[in-house]
């Protein structure tokens, strides 16, 4: 080729490239690549339906509408329409859609085989295996459930009952020892609050706005009583060690050290008393003499709130015409009924009882199952007394232990008794969603139904003043393998012939709502949720200053440092984990990588020597050690650290295992003066720099 | 064939002695595994993404970034100094303008292997023609550092055309006297786009008001440092291309460019940097006690803790102002060790200038309640760099044993 | 400096009561199941969590026990004068359509992260690897929101998705769809909210909420002094909440600084 004969052939070819397609078919198919990878996820389309259920994951039972495209549930959208929850929605409950199909979640019964790995097992198997464990049990069955709301607990029971064991549990919560409490100052219903009406509410160590009660509603309520850019018809006043989501909603926050709810309560009543509330009932001298000696200055020595916050505390709740005083726990379970019996008693000064906005004498949930337990007799039996006399040997260990929408191993403490009592039980079974670590624990695992996948209730939960009523309806086909465990446990009766007076979860949640007096076909077709103002005639209150002094004597925290613990919604609970599309809620002052982090103030920070970011070891009375890291916020009491509640998991998935520490592995059991409840004692720890 | 000479001796530019051939590739060797090490982590970065880096959403431009502008403006000396070569016809400037040209090259083409590292869909990198955004600044330098990037290109091809080998082809012959002919109209083309697009770059950081650290204002739509951006690479840019030169006759052990050569490059990039501090301390003055201050902020806040800390703002304008009265001061400057000094201070200078508003200037929280984060580069990041600098190394190498780069070689080592 | 500011009939925009927001990110969480934001299997490095909406902790920076707390959800501002669309060469975000909202396009980004560069709120976020759905968790996406790839910026969008249906069943009743009644179309944080701190609607409307709300003395917006021009509003009636909106020097006032016509 000579030169001229190359340059046509250059010139040539580099106008035929231009001109050919080659080039910009090239280009536009590089879009089109570079935005349909195959490894990427296309979107479904297909018909959208909105559908109004309520939640079974989120303890409050918010209601909401479930979006499903194509028969599948890809939202759950806050149901304006619910009576209970006017549209409010948690951070877990927003997250449900997604939880359902979660890499946690249970696909398939599985059987633990002898070389102890898990071997999926098909339905028929798991029943006939279920069947035949329960009735070579006998009568040694105990059971356990983790969800108080349900009327699946009355099939529980009932079988249980004509199987000749009484030896069905509801998990710890906060309604034990409020029941105790409300008894014992003479409460004869169930104790409820009527927040919304409420124009000022003091809540100790209950937080209202994240975790206490109906969490969804009392949020909904809070959005009511303050228009936006407006005057609030509501103050809300929070006690508690730390400025949690709770206080930045508050109006005044009361810094209180961890474990002296009573002496503020005490405080609180005595500067009540000396206002001139002197609500009259039984004992009301000798209480207030009690009282007496909390002196503000006493109480702020104790609970570290300063004096003057103590009194404009008192002082709003003395001028309200509606106040109502809330005692909680932070933990929402193995709380004192101390607390709550003062709480009581504050509001019996400040005549706040069965009074719109005060508390509220409720009737109990009623049962409708043949041979069911009642509600209330349930609330007042102690899992953790059972768990802790079979772990010492002092019972003898349940040939068939069933656990039913709980994680005792991940939220009782260890001391509970809980591992030993799994592993001395003949035979465990799990009815779960989500592979927690009870699961891994139980020699058979049963994949249950969600809420919006199966038919459930949501009896009136705890911290509510009205009596509700909502089902949960299947709105969507249960993930994978995955049961309603409502049918499955009402199979199982019928198997062994056993007697329920339902035969089936409709005709259980007709019989409740008929019972109730709620418009069953409305809310089975449309979602309806029933709600009613159904106050008791007046219970004969009294100001029970014994069981009050004698509760008030419990030991105080020890060590140097006290740990504040933290719930929040966005973490799941511990039946759930951290939902997939939570972790991002998780904050860095909670999570920093595999670390849990304990917030101190500068001062803390400053005795302990550490910065934000060193990693920090903290040793429990228990002699349980973590590692955490430090962050500094000066929200929060001296000599104090807080932990965020919810992780530390061992189980479920890559969204929650092996992310920071279980706080309640510090805690221990304790009893309670004078009640005897085994409460979660968060005794001080020991810290220093790692 | 004369067997006390490299196997490739015929190769080599006439006149002049080079190592052995086993030396040079053991050389090569120790490179090629510099380079395979940044390929390793360019595969993975293209493979898997830009999570393999150690920026975040915070740190949107890093190491990267700032390796891109910091050799854009050192490479700079391309386009200054061919422009006073060819166009100024200051003619001793021959005798380096094919080093500054290849330097050039080297700087931008490496800018571009990194940019495409960068950019999160490099198959749509042509986007910026296609769908090009006139309001950005950057817009305008993808458009000018892509041609200028092929005028790079036309100005290093006759230099290896003009290896002795291929010079005896009369075709090439040709070619490279062609090439030649048309260097003043490449040059002015380079002069014209590398001026604009130098500015751009500093321009880029200039609009971003919602960057107090970054913002200025500025003379129509260009900001005070799209000006700063062009004085600081023409002081910087033949400086650099002198501090390589020295390089090479340190490590070759050869006298390639004489001193006054040297000493007229040093006079070019010195003038200009006189122009630039003056500017660049009005207007970090200007910044500090007037602009910020309409924004709510104090200068204090625009620094924090150690590595974030004030140094590196004293530091940056000291590299500066001293190589400026330094150089001015004759008995000095002709002291080769303060020369090559005062040289590589101000492209430190620049450096960090580079550095500071691209990692600084992001790590300025505008947020009150934002916090500062601190960025540090991964070994993906500076492995890629290294790559660049490899491959910059190659080709200098290789131009240098093959190609006729220093006119005055020859002469300068007559023994 | 810089290009003309668009004039829009419509301005959708958002007023967040900041003392109503008690931070329990309800509205992340339905924000990113609306948009088909992939989970996080770490989110506590919020330096690569991708989030289009996110709930910063302020603080009043006074020691214990003086010390108080606010909650401030941050979605995209939807900038006025917005500092990212000039920058983007490429134009994959742009600031057009009646509304008012900065359109964010993924398959047209060639991921510079210039506009992430530019925006003082932090409101752009990056995919840095690819978005993963493990295990079955992809069967949750909704129909409405495209999933992005590896390598290209993503921001809030206001649901703009939700404007379009808004739009649609509008004309569907016959009604002007450029003349939507208050509360037709809402963003998914805003009805996540159980505490009502977010409320939505067109700034322009005196028929909507939003209209009045901005007006009010405890309104302000983030960073109003660099000239962005938000349209995401905030109130708080806390003195040191709005001090925290901005930077301000020592003497400067809150509400003086930032009136500039």
């Amino acid at each position: 080729m000579d030169r001229r004969g190359f340059l046509k052939f250059a010139a040539g070819g580099t106008v035929g490239l231009v001109a050919s397609p080659i080039i910009w078919n090239t280009l536009y198919d590089a879009v089109y690549w570079t935005q349909n990878w195959g490894w990427i996820p296309r979107l479904k389309k297909g018909e959208s339906e909105y559908i109004p259920t309520v939640s079974k994951l989120c303890p409050s039972g918010t209601g909401f509408v479930v979006r499903t495209v194509a028969g599948t549930p890809v939202r759950t959208i806050g149901d304006k329409n619910n009576p209970v929850t006017h549209g409010a929605m948690t951070a877990l409950a927003a997250a449900e859609a997604e939880l359902r199909v979660s890499p946690a979640r249970l696909k398939t019964p599985l059987r633990r085989s002898p070389d102890g790995a898990y071997v999926a097992i098909t339905w028929t198997e798991a029943e006939t295996l279920l069947k035949q464990k329960l009735q070579e049990a006998g009568s040694s069955v105990a059971a356990v459930s983790g969800d108080p709301t349900s009327s699946i607990n009355e099939v529980l029971t009932s079988i249980l009952n004509q199987r000749g064991s009484s030896d069905f549990y509801f998990m710890p919560d906060e309604e034990q020892p409020a029941a105790v409490a409300w008894e014992a100052m003479g409460g004869q219903g169930r104790l409820g609050y009527d927040m919304e009406n409420s124009d000022c509410i003091l809540a100790v160590g209950a937080p209202v706005l994240e975790s206490w009660g109906v969490v969804a509603a009392n949020r909904s309520a809070f959005n009511r009583t303050h228009p936006v850019a407006g005057e609030p018809t509501q103050k809300l006043l929070y006690a508690g060690a730390l400025q949690n989501n709770t206080a930045a909603g508050a109006d005044l926050w009361l810094p209180m050290k961890p474990g002296t709810d009573m002496a503020l309560l005490l405080g609180v009543a005595h500067l009540l008393i000396k206002a001139g509330k002197q609500g009259f009932a039984a004992g009301l001298a000798n209480f207030a003499s009690f009282a007496a000696a909390y002196t503000p200055e006493k109480v702020s020595g104790i609970t570290g709130v300063p004096v003057a916050r103590l009194e404009a505390a008192a002082k709003a709740l003395a001028e309200a015409k509606k106040p109502l005083v809330i005692a909680g726990s932070a933990l929402g379970a193995g709380g004192s009924a101390g607390p709550v019996m003062v709480a009581v008693a504050i509001n019996m000064l400040l005549g706040s009882v069965n009074r719109e906005g005060g508390l509220v004498d409720m009737p109990f949930p009623v049962s409708v199952v043949a041979h069911a337990t009642e509600y209330r007799e349930t609330m007042r039996k102690r899992f953790v007394n059972y768990t802790q006399a079979v772990a010492a040997g002092k019972t003898k260990a349940p040939a068939l232990l069933l656990v039913y929408a709980a994680n005792p191993l991940y939220s009782l403490p260890a001391d509970s008794g809980m591992k030993e009592t799994l592993s001395k039980a003949g035979y465990s079974i799990a009815v779960a969603s989500f592979m927690s670590e009870t699961c891994e624990a139980c020699d058979l695992v049963l994949p249950a139904a969600l809420g919006m996948e199966a038919f459930d209730d949501v009896q009136t939960p705890y911290g509510s003043g009205r009596v509700t009523y909502a089902l949960a309806r299947p709105v969507a086909k249960p993930f994978a393998g995955a049961r309603s465990a409502g049918e499955l446990f009402i199979a199982l009766a019928q198997e062994l012939d056993l007697e329920l007076g339902v035969k089936d979860m409709p005709e259980l949640l007709y019989k409740h709502a008929y019972a109730l007096g709620a418009p069953f076909r409305a809310m089975m077709d449309e979602g309806r949720v029933f709600t009613a103002k159904t106050a008791l005639p007046a219970s004969p209150l009294f100001y029970n200053w014994e069981a009050i002094r004698s509760a008030a004597s419990a030991r105080g925290a020890e060590g140097d440092i006290q740990v504040a613990p933290v719930v929040v919604l966005g973490m799941g609970t511990a039946q759930t984990a951290i939902p997939p599309f939570a972790t991002k809620v998780v904050t860095d002052y909670q999570l920093k990588g595999k670390y849990s982090v304990a917030q101190m103030n500068s001062a803390t920070a400053a005795k302990l020597k550490v910065n934000a970011g060193d990693h920090i070891r903290l040793v429990a009375g228990n002699n349980v050690e973590i590692t955490v890291v430090a962050a500094i916020f000066e929200g929060i009491l001296p000599d104090t650290v807080s932990l965020v509640a919810g992780l530390g998991h061992t189980a479920f998935d890559q969204f929650s295992k092996g992310k920071g520490s279980n706080v309640l592995a510090l805690t221990s059991v304790c009893r309670e003066p004078g009640t005897g409840l085994p409460v979660w004692g968060l005794a001080g720890v020991k810290a220093a720099r790692a | 064939m004369d067997y006390s000479k490299p196997v490739d001796a015929e190769l080599f530019p006439e006149g002049c002695e080079r190592c052995s051939l086993t030396k040079f590739t053991g050389w090569m060797s120790i490179l090629g595994v510099i380079f395979l090490w940044g390929l390793y982590a360019a595969v993975r970065v293209l493979g898997f993404g830009l999570g393999e880096t150690g920026m975040d959403d915070y740190f949107g431009f890093g190491l990267w970034i700032t390796f891109d502008l910091a050799v854009i403006a050192l490479g700079a000396g391309a386009f200054f100094t061919g422009a006073l070569r060819y166009i100024l016809n200051i003619d001793e400037l021959k005798n380096i303008v094919n080093l500054a040209a290849v330097i050039g090259f080297l700087c931008y083409t490496g800018a571009m292997m990194i940019l495409v590292l960068d950019i999160g869909q490099p198959i749509r990198c042509w986007f910026g023609y296609w769908y090009p955004n006139v309001h950005s600044m950057l817009t305008e330098v993808i458009f000018c550092i892509t041609c200028y990037c092929i005028v790079l290109i036309l100005e290093f091809v006759p230099l290896v055309l003009e290896n002795r080998q291929l010079m005896k082809r009369p075709f090439i012959h040709a070619l490279a006297h062609n090439f030649h002919v048309y260097m003043p109209i490449f040059a002015g083309i380079g002069a014209f786009l590398s001026t604009f697009h130098q500015g751009s770059l500093g321009g880029m950081y200039g609009v971003l008001f919602g960057r107090p650290y970054l913002f200025r204002e500025g003379f129509f739509i260009w900001p005070w440092t799209f000006f700063l951006f062009v004085l600081s690479a023409v002081s910087s840019g033949p400086m650099f291309t002198v501090l390589v030169c020295t390089l090479m006759e340190k490590m070759s052990g050869r006298k390639l460019v004489s001193w006054d050569v040297k000493q007229l490059m040093g006079k070019v990039g010195g003038t200009m940097l006189i122009v630039y501090t003056v500017f660049k301390c009005l207007d970090s003055w200007y910044w500090a006690t007037d602009l910020l201050a309409g924004q709510g902020l104090t200068f204090d806040q625009m620094f924090h803790g150690w590595i974030y800390g004030k140094w590196l703002f004293w530091m940056e304008h000291a590299f500066i102002i001293i190589p400026m009265v330094v150089l001015l001061i004759k008995p000095l400057r002709e002291k080769p060790w303060i020369f090559y000094l005062m040289l590589f201070l101000t492209c430190a200078s620049i450096t960090i200038n580079r550095y500071v508003l691209t990692v600084q200037g992001l790590a300025q929280p505008v947020m009150p309640f934002d916090s500062w984060y601190s960025y540090a580069p991964n070994w993906a990041e500076w492995a890629s760099c290294f790559l660049v600098f490899a491959y910059a190394a190659m080709v200098l190498s290789l131009a240098y044993r093959y190609t006729p780069m220093f006119p005055q070689e020859a002469e300068l080592n007559r023994k | 400096m810089s290009s003309e500011v668009k004039q829009f009939k419509i301005r959708w925009g958002m007023v967040i009561d900041i003392d109503k927001c008690t931070g329990c990110g309800a509205c992340m969480v339905a924000c990113q199941a609306e948009n088909n934001v992939a989970p996080a299997v770490d989110g506590s490095n919020k330096l690569r969590s991708l989030n289009w909406l996110t709930v910063f902790r302020l603080s009043n920076h006074k020691p214990f026990p003086d010390h108080e707390v606010a909650y401030l959800p941050r979605p995209c501002m939807q900038c006025g004068k917005p500092s990212c669309v000039a920058v983007c060469p490429v134009i994959a975000t742009d600031k057009r359509e009646e509304g008012g909202i900065v359109s964010q396009i993924p398959p047209r980004c060639i991921g510079c992260r210039y506009c992430m560069a530019s925006c003082p709120y932090h409101a752009r976020y990056f995919n840095w690897y690819d978005p993963k759905w493990p295990g079955d968790l992809a069967q949750a996406l909704t129909p409405d929101v495209s999933t992005r790839m590896r390598g290209v910026v993503e921001k809030c969008s206001f649901c703009h998705h939700r404007f379009m249906k808004a739009q649609e069943a509008a004309v569907a009743a016959g009604r002007d769809p450029m003349d939507l009644p208050d509360g037709a179309y809402i963003t998914a944080c805003t009805e996540a909210c159980p505490n009502g701190a977010i409320t939505f609607g067109d700034l322009n409307n005196p028929a909507h909420k939003v209209h009045e709300l901005i007006k009010s003395p405890y309104a302000f917006r983030l960073l109003e002094r660099l000239g962005t021009d938000p349209q995401v509003y905030y109130i708080s009636k806390r003195e040191w909440v709005r001090r925290e909106g901005d930077n301000y020097l020592e003497h400067e006032k809150t509400g003086e600084a930032t009136k500039q016509g």
